[in-house]
């Protein structure tokens, strides 16, 4: 018998994903399509990146371009390359977080079509031509970036590269560090602290939108977007509890595709049908012992942000060894998933409390907790971490990540580099050998507990 | 301490405080009894610590090779972060009695993380200083993370820190920060015969040595470089630009004096940087704090801030009028986001206005210096050629004859 778990000799295996995720592509389309006739419609238009702030530009009317999103969407369609050439030719260093550098591309080639702030139209339809050049231009910037100070400087570039003209308001987000002893997660004077000093500036950047729109902000339509993204959080986390059970209905790789809905599409009913079609299928997957792959055998927990030149690729991959990653930080530890903060009639806090304990802004010992607690909720057998080489915020904490899950659980662990939407950092063999080698020391760990359990 | 008052002595004193840092700050705490606050650069008010009886330390990259540490953060990292991660792990912080750091710069914290997991019985704390300098609430956000400060410390002290005590920290920095001035001053005018190295042991020194005892040693310098008349250098006058957390390696600042420049001025964290703004002794001291704060982006502009009231480029293209240097070199500390993002604002600015630069990358690994030797060398051959020719052009204007 050859060596299971070579690259070589690994079957090719098609992961079994979702496919309500389809769904999720719909909205996707339709999202981006008001975004490029938001200038037709007259609509005033923000980019912004971090955490998920849309509510508040959606209460206003206004129309929202989520850099990371964009950059994101660029790279799934192969189209991040001129946005990432503009930006070098600008003197953009390729170390620098790779999602900036392709959304400050893309402010680049507005610059160079000498695109205003105003007048602008971009109605082409999604799909066709340089995706880099059809985003509108921003008539304002909103900067609400946790923990990673790459975020805030992005923004201000943006600012700058714009002619320092257009409109930017600022939220610093405290990063959840705990000084003192009743610091925990969610808990402690400190994170109290941090939670009214968000809710300040998120007040202040209300009244801010006010002046930018020229209209009374309207908290009634506040209210009710965050009813509908509270209701969608809740049951994402529901049907991602359902994933407990072997083998595991639905993949990480499957969440990452269903993250649009809690992110940057709009609140309405159709993120919350899209949940509850999410979850049916997920609950009929669990009625006939569906899995995510064919023939789970091992259960994988991945760390750190997606790859998105990679995600088929690395779904499939994992099927292949009959591993399905069944949850990650980037996926379970964020996105609206502390929803039972939220009141909705006063939805502030709860939203402020969401991006404070977002994937990223947890000091280690506060988000090891959580990893562990997942580990152990989902059986997990090993884990990926995947040091994304321009996203030092998920990469920061990952030594000790991997330290605390062997020591604490005794999981094998695998570290492999790659990027978000940088494929050049990304090397096929070095992952493979990594894997390979966490694959066999998990199943060498099930050989070995199995005799003796008998 | 006695010390040599030559200036050689003088220096060589400098030099043991600024290039052992750590070795220095545990001997001051084995003769004074002083508990050590290492800080992380570059905006931790030293002054509080003081004020609490403690020798507040700037944290600094070592020149070691990055060994231990690598098992604790990736290599992509800038050579600060990774060499403050490899102390940890080695154990060299082992002595501080506390760290406390306010800059949120994301790799500092990746450090941050791992030197509070590898020292579980040292007080590790986090003040996070705003970084969005012209927000309404900017100044009262910093006071408040200053007050915060000002209650660890007294936690770790078990007293409070009085208001008097603050202010005579704050005039015993103050009375530091001029007389480096002082230095800079006569480097400016063509005074002072001191060389790049020098100016970043007497900076860097100040960071980790008790501030009386090295302002005592500044006045004695001072009183001997004015006894002596300067000559005047001849050279490129070079102004040196970036490199923030981590001081620049001594041989690029010989190598860069070695091929003919002369270097008249910095923004160097390890130089004008950290030494630009004073701190009011009057009134209250939070607040004066944290005036200071933002008063001293607007005088030397930090690009880890983000400042609608302050541009980087501006001032640069400024304090190299006012220091007449004929051209600039840039310092960049590999995997520098900061810097990485501001520098094609420069790049674009300077090249508008037609004023020469050269970009250097750096490592904490052994930099190739010989490969940056031909660079700088072409670059200051050329600056030299562009500024004849403009002198050339200034006169023929001047004679009337084209």
């Amino acid at each position: 018998m050859g060596n299971f778990f070579n690259a070589a000799e690994v079957p090719v295996v098609k992961a079994n994903r979702l496919q309500s995720s389809s769904l999720n592509n719909r909205m996707v389309n339709d999202y981006w399509t008001e975004v490029f006739n938001a200038k037709a419609e007259g609509k005033l238009v923000c980019w912004y990146e971090g955490v998920a702030i849309n509510p508040l530009m959606q209460a206003a009317d206004i129309r929202w371009v989520h850099g990371e999103a964009w950059s994101a969407l660029l790279a799934a369609r192969n189209n991040e390359g001129p946005a990432q050439e503009a930006a070098e030719g600008r003197g953009y260093m390729k170390e620098l977080c790779s999602y900036a550098r392709t959304h400050i591309g893309c402010g680049v080639l507005a610059q160079n079509r000498g695109v205003e702030a105003s007048g602008s139209s971009f109605s082409d339809a999604l799909g066709a031509g340089l995706l880099g050049e059809r985003v509108p231009a921003p008539d304002m910037f909103i900067s609400a970036y946790p923990y990673c100070s790459t975020g805030q400087q992005w923004d201000e570039m943006l600012y700058r590269l714009f002619g320092k003209k257009i409109p930017i308001f600022n939220i610093s987000v405290p990063w959840v560090w705990g000084n003192k002893k009743d610091a925990g997660y969610l808990t402690g004077a400190e994170f109290k602290e941090a939670t009214a000093y968000m809710v300040r500036q998120l007040k202040e950047c209300i009244k801010w939108i006010e002046q930018q729109t020229g209209k009374k902000y309207d908290y009634d339509k506040l209210s009710e977007i965050m009813a509908y993204t509270k209701k969608a959080g809740e049951l994402r986390m529901e049907a991602i509890d359902m994933c407990a059970v072997k083998p595991a209905p639905a993949s990480f790789f499957d969440w990452t595709t269903s993250l649009a809905p809690v992110n940057f599409v709009p609140g309405g009913p159709q993120i919350v049908s899209y949940f509850e079609t999410v979850k049916a299928e997920i609950a009929e997957r669990v009625r006939v012992g569906e899995g995510a792959i064919p023939n789970e055998k091992y259960r994988l927990f991945w760390d750190g942000i997606m790859n998105w030149n990679k995600i088929g690729w690395l779904a499939n991959k994992f099927a292949g060894y009959n591993a399905t990653m069944v949850a990650g930080r980037y996926t379970h530890m964020g996105f609206w998933h502390e929803h039972e903060c939220i009141d909705v009639n006063d939805p502030l806090e709860g939203m402020a409390i969401n991006y404070l304990v977002c994937p990223i802004n947890l000091s280690a010992p506060l988000m090891i907790e959580e990893i562990i607690k997942l580990c152990k909720k989902f059986e997990i057998d090993g884990m990926v971490l995947h040091a994304a080489r321009t996203c030092r915020a998920f990469s920061n904490p990952q030594y000790l990540i991997a330290d605390a899950v062997q020591k604490r659980l005794g999981i094998p662990v695998a570290m492999i580099e790659g990027d978000m939407v940088d494929e050049s950092f990304y090397k096929d063999e070095l992952v493979n050998a990594r894997l390979e080698a966490m694959m066999e020391a998990i199943e060498g760990k099930k050989r070995m507990i199995i005799p003796n359990a008998a | 301490m006695s010390v040599d008052s030559s200036v050689q002595g003088i220096f060589a004193a400098f030099e043991a405080a600024a290039e052992n840092p750590l070795a220095s700050s545990r001997a001051w705490k084995a003769a004074n009894g002083t508990p050590v606050v290492g800080s992380f650069p570059m905006h931790f008010p030293g002054e509080l610590a003081h004020a609490a009886g403690c020798l507040p330390v700037i944290l600094q990259e070592n020149h070691e090779p990055i060994t231990v540490g690598h098992g604790m953060i990736y290599p992509f990292y800038c050579g600060y972060t990774r060499s403050v991660v490899d102390q940890a792990c080695k154990g060299d912080f082992d002595f501080l009695d506390a760290i406390m750091f306010g800059d949120h710069c994301v790799q500092v914290l990746g450090a941050a993380d791992v030197v509070r997991a590898k020292l579980p019985n040292t007080r590790v704390h986090f003040y996070q200083l705003i970084s969005s300098m012209s927000d309404p609430w900017s100044h009262s956000r910093a006071r408040e993370t200053f007050a915060g400060l000002k209650e660890g410390l007294e936690e770790m002290i078990g007293r409070t820190i009085d208001n008097d005590a603050i202010r005579a920290s704050i005039r015993l920095f103050n009375r530091n920060r001029q007389l480096l001035r002082k230095l800079y001053d006569m480097r400016r005018s063509g005074t002072s015969p001191l060389t790049a190295r020098q100016m970043q042991l007497a900076v860097k020194s100040s960071m980790v040595m008790d501030k009386a005892a090295h302002s005592a040693l500044l006045e004695r310098l001072i009183e001997r470089l004015e006894a002596t008349a300067a000559t005047r250098q001849r050279g490129v006058r070079v102004y040196l630009s970036g490199h923030f957390c981590q001081a620049p390696k001594l041989g690029i600042l010989d190598l860069i004096e070695s091929c003919g420049g002369i270097v008249v001025d910095d923004d160097l964290y390890h130089g004008q940087r950290y030494i630009s703004t004073d701190v009011d002794d009057a009134g209250d001291p939070l607040d004066a704090l944290a005036k200071w704060y933002l008063e001293r982006n607007l005088k030397v502009p930090c690009p880890t801030r983000v400042d609608q009231n302050a541009d980087w480029e501006t001032y640069l293209l400024g304090a190299m009028a006012k220091s007449k240097a004929d051209g600039m070199i840039v310092l960049m500390a590999k995997f520098c986001e900061p810097h990485m993002y501001y520098y094609p604002e420069i790049k674009e600015a300077f090249e508008a206005k037609d004023v020469p630069h050269l970009l250097i990358e750096t490592e904490h690994e052994t930099t190739a210096l010989e490969g940056i030797r031909t660079r700088v060398e072409a670059f200051l051959e050329m600056v030299k050629r562009q500024t004849i020719a403009k002198a050339a052009a200034a006169a023929r204007l001047e004679t009337g004859v084209v």
